[in-house]
């Protein structure tokens, strides 16, 4: 089987936070699959990954909290590819899979976490954890969107933010690096490539893969608000309307400290932020509700009508 | 021009005179500035051992001291003192105090993993500035941060349900570091987030204020990731002597 075809029908893991605040990116995420006649079965009864949290109590709880999502969907659902759009959710899977072929410590554990707790322990190599971007990029590809696009982004410019969790580290991403074709670590492109395919300008954005002080938006806020600060102002003066994001943690992270920035230190960047996935979904036809763009917090639907989307 | 990354000359260090003669010599003034030694005297041999013994320090010793880390961190682009070779550096040495002149910083690693990505000997040091900051904590050094209450409010709900509902745990967190939870860009956000009338996603939310997202069946995996929490405590208090912490300072307390 390709991998074109065995991305058709794919387990979907949508995570805590695509319940919560990122919710538009849950909506959009599953308006575009099934727009696109992509399968996305949702993996039952699904735990939390573990997020950026679990592992600063202890690495390998968050290693068993992940493989027990590997588990379910290998074991009890039979699927061979688990596709997760949140950064946090792609992360902590593929840190399992990493952790579960490397390191014996980690498979004894999870091994004795799983007995303890009822259902058949993950061993590596059982499924393949996709990221949503992975998932369109391979299932319907740049050719595939580009005869599927109703409404042409053109005229969009675009500052695609990937974030850290996406490429880094290195090691827990072996497919990645990996020559003509694949994603890069240090420049990545897949969003790039399907907005562009989708009409979008994207700009030269130089902050890709800065971060946007996730782990502390709420426990150090100042840090976060100038890290995000930096995001917002290098975007805009590479000349970008729009932020395209592909992290629920990122994309809230942005909105929320848009709104501190200017009301701690009274600096205001005018630009707006939505998920890769809305854009996309728009740009195939879908109305901004289908979307979930009233789900986002920073308004963009007067520009969005301005520009022909809405 | 070599890398500027950090002065071991510390202002306070920086003496100058308005008018001093030493055996007969005038040294006032500018010209003359002293600078004042460090004297470190209190190496604690035991501290790479003990952060090697936390989860995330395992690899310390591997460090070359090339400085990567330092060069590619997010932080130290914010705040100068934020300096993970540095703090390598002290660890291995023993250098304790100095060290803690740093304690109420290490914490703010955003785990963005840029070090890690770009440390050519795999040392995580990710992982060491959290076990660093872990290893603060339970010797006594520092108060909990911020984000380590976050990361517990964080793991025993999950620990407890399986799953995160974010507004209980945005409300545990404030609660338990004492924050007011009506902070004026908090407030600005739901103003925000309420002009779209999402009100699908606002009847979610409140719902699940009320009644938690839970995975079923968790009970057993609950108590297995419990057991598991409490077993790893135990062996980190072992491994920090903290017994040993707790006596000497009640002894001390007693006379």
């Amino acid at each position: 089987m390709t991998t074109k075809d065995k991305y058709k029908k794919v387990a979907y893991y949508p995570g805590c936070a695509l319940e919560g605040t990122g919710h538009a990116y849950n909506r959009s995420t599953k308006a575009i699959g099934k727009k696109l006649g992509l399968d996305l079965v949702e993996v039952k009864n699904w735990n939390c990954c573990g997020a950026m949290e679990v592992k600063n109590v202890d690495p390998k709880l968050q290693t068993y909290l992940s493989s027990r999502v590997m588990s379910v969907a290998a074991n009890e659902m039979d699927m061979d590819v688990v596709m997760a759009p949140c950064n946090g959710c792609y992360h902590n899977l593929k840190k399992a899979e990493y952790d579960l072929k490397n390191d014996k410590e980690s498979v004894e554990v999870v091994d004795r976490l799983s007995k303890k707790a009822g259902h058949k322990t993950y061993e590596s190599g059982q499924v393949e954890t996709i990221h949503a971007l992975d998932w369109i990029k391979d299932a319907i590809g740049e050719d595939g969107l580009r005869e599927r696009v109703k409404n042409s982004l053109s005229g969009i410019k675009v500052a695609n933010y990937y974030g850290c969790m996406y490429t880094r580290p290195r090691h827990i991403f072996p497919e990645k690096d990996a020559g003509p074709g694949s994603e890069s670590t240090s420049k990545p492109h897949f969003m790039d490539d399907l907005l562009a395919a989708a009409g979008a300008e994207n700009v030269d954005f130089p902050l890709k893969t800065a971060c946007c002080g996730g782990a502390h938006t709420l426990s150090d806020s100042d840090t976060s608000t100038k890290l995000v600060l930096n995001i917002l102002k290098a975007a805009k003066l590479a000349g970008a309307d729009v932020i395209a994001t592909e992290c629920p943690t990122c994309h809230t992270g942005l909105e929320m400290h848009q709104i501190r920035a200017e009301k701690r230190l009274g600096v205001k960047v005018e630009i707006k932020i939505l998920y890769f996935t809305q854009l996309l979904g728009m740009a195939l036809g879908l109305k901004p509700k289908k979307v979930g763009v009233h789900e986002n917090i920073s308004s963009s639907l007067s520009f969005l009508k301005e520009r022909g989307l809405a | 021009m070599p890398i500027h990354e950090k002065s071991l000359i510390r202002p306070e260090n920086l003496k100058t005179h308005d008018s001093l003669i030493l055996d007969g010599v005038d040294v006032s003034g500018h010209w003359s500035t002293f600078i004042e030694s460090r004297v470190v005297a209190d190496y604690n041999e035991a501290i790479e051992d003990e952060i090697a013994a936390l989860p995330g320090g395992e690899h310390i010793h591997r460090c070359w001291q090339c400085g990567s880390c330092t060069n590619s961190c997010t932080v130290n682009a914010i705040n100068p003192d934020f300096n993970p070779r540095y703090w390598i550096y002290l660890i291995r040495m023993g250098m304790e105090s100095e060290l803690l002149r740093d304690k109420d910083i290490i914490w703010q690693c955003v785990s963005c993993n840029k070090c890690t990505y770009a440390c050519p000997r795999d040392v995580f040091p990710e992982g060491v500035m959290k076990a660093t900051s872990h290893w603060l904590e339970l010797k006594g050094h520092t108060p909990k941060s911020p984000s380590m209450h976050f990361d517990e409010v964080f793991t025993e709900q999950i620990v407890k349900t399986g799953k995160i509902e974010e507004s209980r745990t945005i409300r545990r967190f404030f609660q338990r570091t004492n924050q007011g939870l009506l902070q004026d860009w908090m407030l600005e956000m739901v103003k925000q987030l309420l002009r779209g009338l999402p009100i699908g996603l606002l009847t979610r939310m409140g719902l699940a204020t009320f009644v938690a997202p839970r995975t079923s069946n968790w009970s057993r995996a609950s108590a297995a990731m419990q057991e598991y929490i409490d077993e790893q405590h135990e062996k980190q208090e072992e491994a920090l002597s903290l017994a040993q912490l707790v006596k000497a300072a009640q002894e001390d307390v007693a006379a």
